[in-house]
């Protein structure tokens, strides 16, 4: 049969974002494909080079939408390495309480994706309205929605507002409330199983080749986690075991999602239990802003973010600004060779699903 | 282990300039000619997993410096193997027999510093569409030079400046 070549995006359902992809299909089955990053490139690591140390968060937060703390938190984090300083206890509770949340959004965002590229809509409805509950509670507590500029290097900006706890926990039993109809109507669904059980299966050793990171490694029976492996923030505190999965197919994928989704509530609760605990106040240490030096030297940080490891390097050469900052986006791996490989011998209806089922973020990869 | 003890096992590499940067990071500095034989014994030491490749331009020392951020899961550690080009001759091997996904890192450090990999079969456009100036992380490529030359000449009509 002929074969057809099909530009697929760089607008389609299949992304949080524009990215496109160039398949060669025959009939409908992908023989060939090339994934077209760069619609997202909006030059930060050129940029940050022109801005003081305290001005990386408003910028940075921008390179993954969905999950804009993490962002904030590895930058603030390589920052706080190389100059030395640890962040208060408190602040790191907020912080790992901001990234968590951001998590809980992220998935929220996924499940939403994923429903929506396979036509479950009311998924993609009820999801997105689940997750503005968690932006009202990150606009009380830092004054915006989606990118919140709240980490600093130093800590968080300032301390949760009084009985912000307990709304969290409001929103947390409501959500744990929600994951059960989420069971139902959806992780039970017959369209769901159908599209996504033994589709596009990843196995472990081809993971660890490709160094793939995350919740997709994880759902091939890899256990890793920059939370537990290079822990920072809260985590080494907090009481979790790691969740893994065998299979490595679509199904995998999501269902790892699902009960990180519980897990990050758990985490939650631990956090906002622990924060009532705690003396109120010290939250971050603040430098000058304007004529902060840090010293020369380079630092990597990385966090686990809903899609895998994020990492920064920055290096100094003793200035007021970064020499250079170097984004290692986790999409860079499953977005690009990993996907190119896994769409082959899909079907057409797949690559739009298959894109949100790795959970491809274009601009981590563009930046 | 502790990061003292892995920097003197790396420290047996010939060439090798080890030093423990902080807690869970080492940085390893060897020649050049050195990098990929560098890379292929840390490599066999446990720090199996390339996560990154960083590219930094040291435009006073006139050199280009490539670091290939290791780690490793059994240890827990990070190894930044560091290598130096010159600037005038950006070129070097690619790693992508040691680690197949240094392809896109390549690829992206070949479009944004424009650093030639020999035997990288795939140093094709990545981010950047048409892009015929000066590699953009380049420390003398001027950023507000370039959007005065390319925004300034569109008619306010279209969306330019007045």
């Amino acid at each position: 049969m002929k074969e057809v070549d099909l530009f697929f995006g760089p607008q389609h359902p299949g992304i949080t974002g524009n990215f496109s992809v160039r398949v060669k299909i025959d009939g409908d089955t992908v023989v060939k494909a090339q994934a077209i990053p760069g619609f997202l490139h909006r030059g930060f690591e050129k940029l940050m080079e022109m801005r003081h140390w305290m001005q990386g968060p408003p910028l940075i937060c921008r390179i993954c939408v969905p999950d804009a703390d993490h962002s904030e938190t590895g930058y603030s984090m390589a920052v706080e390495r190389l100059a030395g300083i640890e962040v208060p206890e408190r602040g790191k509770y907020i912080r790992a309480l901001t990234l968590e949340m951001s998590r809980l959004s992220a998935y929220l965002f996924y499940f939403a994706g994923y429903g929506g590229s396979i036509g479950l809509y009311t998924i993609a409805q009820w999801a997105i309205g689940d997750r503005d509950y968690l932006l009202d509670l990150y606009e009380e507590l830092t004054g915006a929605r989606v990118y919140h500029i709240f980490n600093f290097p130093g800590g968080p900006r300032w301390d949760t507002p009084e009985g912000f706890e307990d709304r969290v926990d409001k929103v947390m039993d409501y959500l744990e409330k929600r994951l059960k109809e989420y069971d139902k109507l959806y992780f039970n669904n017959m369209v769901f199983l159908k599209r996504s059980q033994d589709v596009a299966v990843m196995k472990k050793s081809y993971a660890e080749k490709m160094e793939v990171t995350g919740p997709n490694a994880r759902a091939t029976g890899w256990a890793i986690d920059v939370r537990k492996d290079d822990p920072y923030a809260a985590y080494p505190d907090l009481d979790f075991e790691l969740i893994t999965q065998d299979e490595g197919d679509s199904y995998a994928r999501v269902m790892q999602r699902r009960l990180e989704f519980q897990q990050s509530i758990d985490l939650v609760r631990q956090i906002t239990k622990k924060l009532r605990s705690m003396p109120r106040g010290n939250v971050r240490l603040i430098p000058n802003a304007l004529h902060w030096k840090i010293p020369r030297g380079e630092a990597y940080a990385a966090v686990e973010s809903s899609k895998g490891e994020l990492g920064y390097y920055v290096v100094s050469d003793g200035g007021i600004s970064p020499y250079r900052m170097q984004v290692r986006g986790p999409s860079i791996s499953h977005g690009v060779q990993v996907y190119e490989e896994m769409i082959v011998g899909q079907r057409l209806a797949d690559v739009a699903a298959l894109m949100f089922s790795l959970d491809v973020c274009p601009p981590d990869i563009d930046r | 282990m502790s990061e003292q003890e892995i920097a003197e096992r790396i420290a047996k590499f010939p060439g090798a300039d080890v030093e423990v940067l902080r807690k869970g990071q080492i940085a390893v500095k060897v020649p050049a000619e050195k990098g990929h034989d560098a890379a292929a014994y840390l490599k066999k030491m446990g720090f199996a997993h390339l996560v990154a490749v960083e590219y930094v331009d040291w435009i006073k020392e006139n050199e280009f410096e490539l670091v290939y951020n290791l780690f490793s899961y059994k240890m827990k550690m990070r190894a930044f193997l560091k290598v130096r080009i010159p600037r005038d001759k950006p070129e070097y091997i690619t790693f992508m027999d040691l680690w197949p996904i240094a392809m896109t890192h390549e690829r992206e450090a070949h479009e944004m510093m424009g650093i030639v990999f020999r035997k990288n079969p795939n140093l094709t456009p990545f981010i950047l569409e048409d892009w015929k100036n000066l590699p953009p992380m380049r420390k003398d490529f001027d950023s507000r030079k370039y959007v005065k030359d390319k925004y300034d000449s569109i008619p306010f009509a279209e969306g330019g400046e007045q």
